[in-house]
């Protein structure tokens, strides 16, 4: 879209207007709970800019036609509107019946773009052009096959930890010819979580010992842990040749990764920094010591995540940093 | 804040925006000046160069000044910008250099709704049956071009919209759907939006092209070139019986001054009204005739009008004057007199007028003309004998005559002796003015094509005919038609008929009763739709019982058309919408829904997450009642479901319908 200079004060009261009547619409529908379906009384039509400029030389096409007595003209111009008229009807069906199945969000470190992924159906024999989605503007845009899925990529910058609300955001279009815009606002529930944004110069891991030795890892490493019987599956380098012709049987290595010193990251370790420093650099060591494979165990007033090791536990970790005292 | 991207024209687009825009130029580009032709179509030219060699946009600089010399050429060419035509190749001129700078989807959307515009402006000078190819052509065309325009738009964010499995041909088919859905209710806008009876801004002067029949002088030449133009002048439809073809003359301007080589006409013809006029109830013949605009302001009659249509007078010489040129379809009620007798005596002053010829012209005529009022008995024998004169000599009726200088009548009556109606008819007056007999010049037209499927009579401008009026003593103005005592057979069989030689290389006979014929569907074009103006409308709502509409009731009526369409077309588009929904009945999911519903009656809370097993068990378990036929359905229910031939569809509604969750009370 081309960027048109509106007055300042126009702008504000056309967004305290569409505020408020996204408030109303609100407050009248509630929250979406997926699956949703786009009903005629969820869906506007309103005329785009393009629609009113239209909609105005339609208009002065009108006058010179009945000034002029001018009957192909005039045939012309009502062809023209009826056929702007009928857009309405079909940006309408482009959009209705659409059924969001559901919003899915991954956890980010704040700072990054949330994102928000909708997914979408279309369950009817139609195809579907250039649906817009978008909180203010538009983000992405998908067409719909005949009974097919799409998801939505929506995005959204973070300034904070804690819970993200999706922002109510809107599903759009202004297909066939953009004259109309027919739209709906989707309310949604969903939330990303916001991690606190990780320290970029975070004094090193602290060693303190304090914590439990980890046990070394099973699985794939670099010393044996000793044998089992082969089960199907395993690699055939990891097949203890000597041992299974003893045997008459297959065994096959255990492997083990050589435990490491367990640390604490302690948030007492961090006096005489703010909440958020705190946060921040407990987040970086939790990054740190995950991406080390070192098995660390976090403590937060009034938390303590034992030691551990893996995915979940650094989420766990993450999200008792990104919820501290929220 | 991230700035919007600008949503930018990718080359389909671009390419239907040029077709669009040609498209509805291409009207205009016929009938504009030859030079303008190629200074319109160079920006297109370029644009879509840059587009296939991915130049820059032009700078600001250049644009300015193509823009400028094109103006300046424009201007030159029309000496200034008033008139129609002058204004539309402005527009033209205007939006062919507006693609210079059309790079952006708003630039283009700009450009294809003017070119709609510029498709209305066109039936300014055209509302024959060919437009309605070119309307069709301007909206499919402007229709898809607005269609890639939004997709382009809403991909904008993402850089390319994905390829689609649309082609051509099922664009084009969209678009004729959009316009095939339009047309029934388009055409109950156009019969019941309702019209002005008069206009609310004055019309201009000069609406239409130069080519426009019949002008206000004759000069040799000025009738040879319509001569050529078969475009239809007018259409009579005769009430009861018609004349001879021989006795269709068609009166239009009258000429009473001379200056050597043309003829004008004069003053006092133009602003004298005629006292008398034939009795209407006694006229002869009775017809209606649909003229097509001149840009005149003559109405065309046969001899003589009886009867005035509004906003027309009728001069002395019997012209009928409209008040304004005839700039649109015009229909007026005719009735004639030929038996009528004009000016019976004729005043000092229109005498005078009829005798005046210019010093020092054609002195060879002068002396013969002198010679034989000297051996006339009366002024009828006069007329008698150069009638006599021009039939016997070698005089040729000829598209083709030489050209005269000096003395033009001197040169044709002597030395050429070849010539068309007007040099007959020029000649004929300025002879009869010397010897002394009151006469003028008539033009008009003189036959026409008798059209059988629709009964009416169509005259061409290739029918243009000049004749001669002498003043006899007794019978008044008397027509005389030299031209007939030269050829007869332009006046039995007209103009284009009685010539041997053709008048373009694709004159053909057969072509042309062919456009005879396929005048009807003219006709009834004009009829129906180019004439249907604020008097058949009130016909219209005459037969619902509404009156005429004064303007404050015309506002009222046109809100509440619009209105009341618009709200059929709202409060129609959900039960159509639902109609047109094609989603597939699913009984069987009814039948599943009204069991859960039982269960939830009696106290079960299903989630919709549960698949249907998974549901008998946690009802059964819940309810502890009837386990083994909550287990049988959920099981039928699955078989039908997702085994289409094992399950049993009726025994399921049966147990369903049967099913009560709860032992009765």
């Amino acid at each position: 879209m081309a960027t048109v200079a509106v007055p300042p004060a126009l702008s504000s009261a056309r967004d305290s207007i569409s505020a408020w009547i996204k408030n109303r619409v609100r407050s009248k529908r509630g929250p979406m709970t997926p699956p949703f379906e786009l009903e005629y009384r969820h869906i506007f039509v309103l005329p785009t800019k393009f629609g009113w400029g239209f909609g105005v030389m339609l208009v002065f096409m009108a006058l010179g036609g009945l000034n002029f007595n001018n009957n192909m003209a005039l045939i012309l111009v009502f062809l023209l509107g009826t056929i702007a008229q009928l857009t309405t009807l079909i940006a309408y069906r482009n959009l209705s019946e659409l059924t969001i199945d559901t919003i899915h969000s991954e956890p980010v470190f704040c700072g990054e773009d949330a994102h928000f992924r909708v997914f979408v159906s279309n369950l009817d024999q139609r195809q579907r052009f250039a649906i817009q989605a978008g909180f203010k503007q538009t983000q992405d845009c998908k067409d719909f096959k005949l009974n097919s899925c799409e998801s939505f990529l929506l995005n959204r910058s973070t300034h904070k930890r804690g819970w993200l609300d999706m922002p109510s955001f809107r599903l759009e279009t202004r297909f066939p010819l953009g004259l109309f815009k027919a739209w709906s606002w989707i309310f949604p529930q969903t939330r990303c979580l916001v991690y606190p944004a990780p320290a970029r110069q975070a004094p090193p891991l602290p060693n303190t010992g304090h914590g439990q030795t980890g046990r070394a890892v099973k699985g794939d490493g670099d010393e044996v842990h000793g044998l089992r019987k082969y089960q199907a599956g395993d690699s055939l380098q990891r097949v203890a040749w000597r041992a299974s012709a003893r045997h008459d049987e297959l065994y096959s290595m255990e492997m083990e990764t050589p435990r490491e010193d367990a640390c604490e990251l302690d948030w007492y370790l961090l006096k005489g920094s703010d909440t958020e420093t705190r946060l921040s650099i407990l987040t970086a060591w939790v990054i740190a010591a995950d991406h080390k494979q070192l098995s660390y165990s976090l403590k937060l007033p009034g938390t303590h995540i034992p030691t551990g090791i893996g995915t979940a536990h650094r989420s766990r970790c993450l999200e008792a940093l990104a919820l501290y005292l929220l | 804040m991230k700035k919007v991207k600008t949503a930018m024209l990718d080359q389909r687009g671009i390419l239907w925006v040029v077709t669009a825009l040609f498209i509805s130029m291409l009207p205009q580009l016929a009938s504009m000046p030859a030079h303008l032709v190629p200074i319109t179509l160079l920006p297109i030219v370029w644009r879509l160069l840059a587009e296939f060699r991915k130049w820059k946009p032009m700078p600001m600089i250049l644009r300015i000044s193509a823009t400028v010399l094109a103006v300046t050429a424009l201007v030159g060419t029309y000496g200034g910008l008033m008139g129609r035509r002058a204004a539309v190749s402005m527009l033209v001129l205007m939006l062919s250099l507006k693609l210079l700078e059309t790079f952006r989807i708003r630039d283009a959307r700009v450009v294809t709704s003017l070119s709609l515009f510029l498709c209305g402006t066109q039936f300014l000078f055209s509302q024959g049956v060919p437009m309605i190819i070119y309307i069709i052509a301007c909206l499919l065309s402007s229709l898809i071009a607005f269609m890639y325009l939004q997709r382009t738009e809403a991909y904008a964010p993402l850089g390319k919209a994905p390829d689609t499995d649309r082609n051509l041909f099922t664009e084009l088919g969209f678009g004729a759907g959009l316009v095939a859905l339009a047309l029934p209710i388009g055409l109950a806008f156009f019969l019941l939006f309702p019209r002005w009876g008069s206009p609310l801004w004055g019309l201009p002067e000069d609406a239409l092209d130069a080519r426009s029949g019949l002008s206000d002088s004759m000069s040799p030449g000025s009738i040879q070139g319509l001569f050529m133009d078969d475009s239809p002048a007018f259409r009579a439809q005769f009430e009861g019986g018609m004349p001879g073809n021989s006795e269709l003359y068609w009166r239009g301007p009258v000429f009473w001054s001379f200056d050597g080589t043309s003829w004008e006409t004069s003053y006092l013809s133009r602003n004298l009204v005629a006292e008398t006029k034939p009795d209407h109830e006694k006229a002869l013949f009775r017809y209606e005739v649909q003229m097509e605009p001149t840009e005149q302001r003559w109405l065309f009659a046969l001899d003589y009008p009886a009867l005035v249509p509004p906003r027309t007078k009728l001069t002395v010489d019997y012209q009928l004057l409209a008040r304004r040129p005839i700039t649109s379809l015009h229909e007026y009620v005719m009735a004639s007199d030929p038996g009528f007798i004009d000016s019976p005596r004729l005043g000092q002053t229109l005498r005078r007028a009829a005798l005046e010829l210019p010093e020092g012209f054609n002195p060879r005529t002068a002396e013969m003309m002198s010679d034989w009022r000297a051996e006339a008995s009366s002024d009828s024998a006069i007329v008698q004998r150069a009638l006599q004169f021009f039939n016997g000599q070698q005089f040729r009726y000829t598209l083709n005559p030489p050209l005269l200088t000096q003395h033009t009548v001197d040169e044709f009556v002597f030395d050429t002796q070849a010539g068309f109606c007007e040099h007959y008819a020029s000649a004929f007056t300025v002879m009869m003015r010397m010897a002394g007999i009151p006469a003028r010049v008539v033009t008009g037209y003189q036959g026409g094509f008798y059209n059988n499927l629709g009964a009416y009579v169509l005259v061409r401008q290739s029918d243009a005919h000049a004749w001669s009026e002498v003043w006899i003593r007794g019978s008044g103005w008397t027509r005389i038609d030299p031209t007939a005592a030269v050829a007869p057979e332009r006046v039995e069989q007209g103009a284009v008929e009685s010539l041997d030689q053709r008048r373009f290389m694709l004159d053909f006979q057969w072509l042309r009763s062919a456009r005879n014929t396929f005048d009807l569907f003219q006709r009834g074009w004009n009829n129906w739709v180019v004439n249907f103006g604020s008097d058949r409308q009130s016909r219209l709502f005459s037969i619902f019982g509404w009156d005429v509409l004064g303007p404050a009731k015309l506002v009222i009526m046109m809100i509440v058309i619009i209105l009341v369409i618009s709200s059929i077309i709202f409060l129609l588009a959900p039960v159509l919408l639902k109609f047109r929904s094609s989603k597939k009945p699913d009984p069987l999911g009814k039948l599943w829904k009204k069991f859960i519903h039982k269960l939830e009656k009696a106290g079960f809370v299903s989630k919709p997450s549960m698949a249907a097993m998974e549901l008998a068990a946690n009802a059964s378990g819940q309810l502890k009642y009837k386990e083994d036929v909550i287990f049988r359905i959920a099981q039928l229910y699955t078989l039908c479901r997702y085994s289409r031939d094992s399950g049993d569809l009726a025994e399921l509604t049966d147990m369903i319908n049967g099913f009560q969750p709860q032992p009765r009370s």
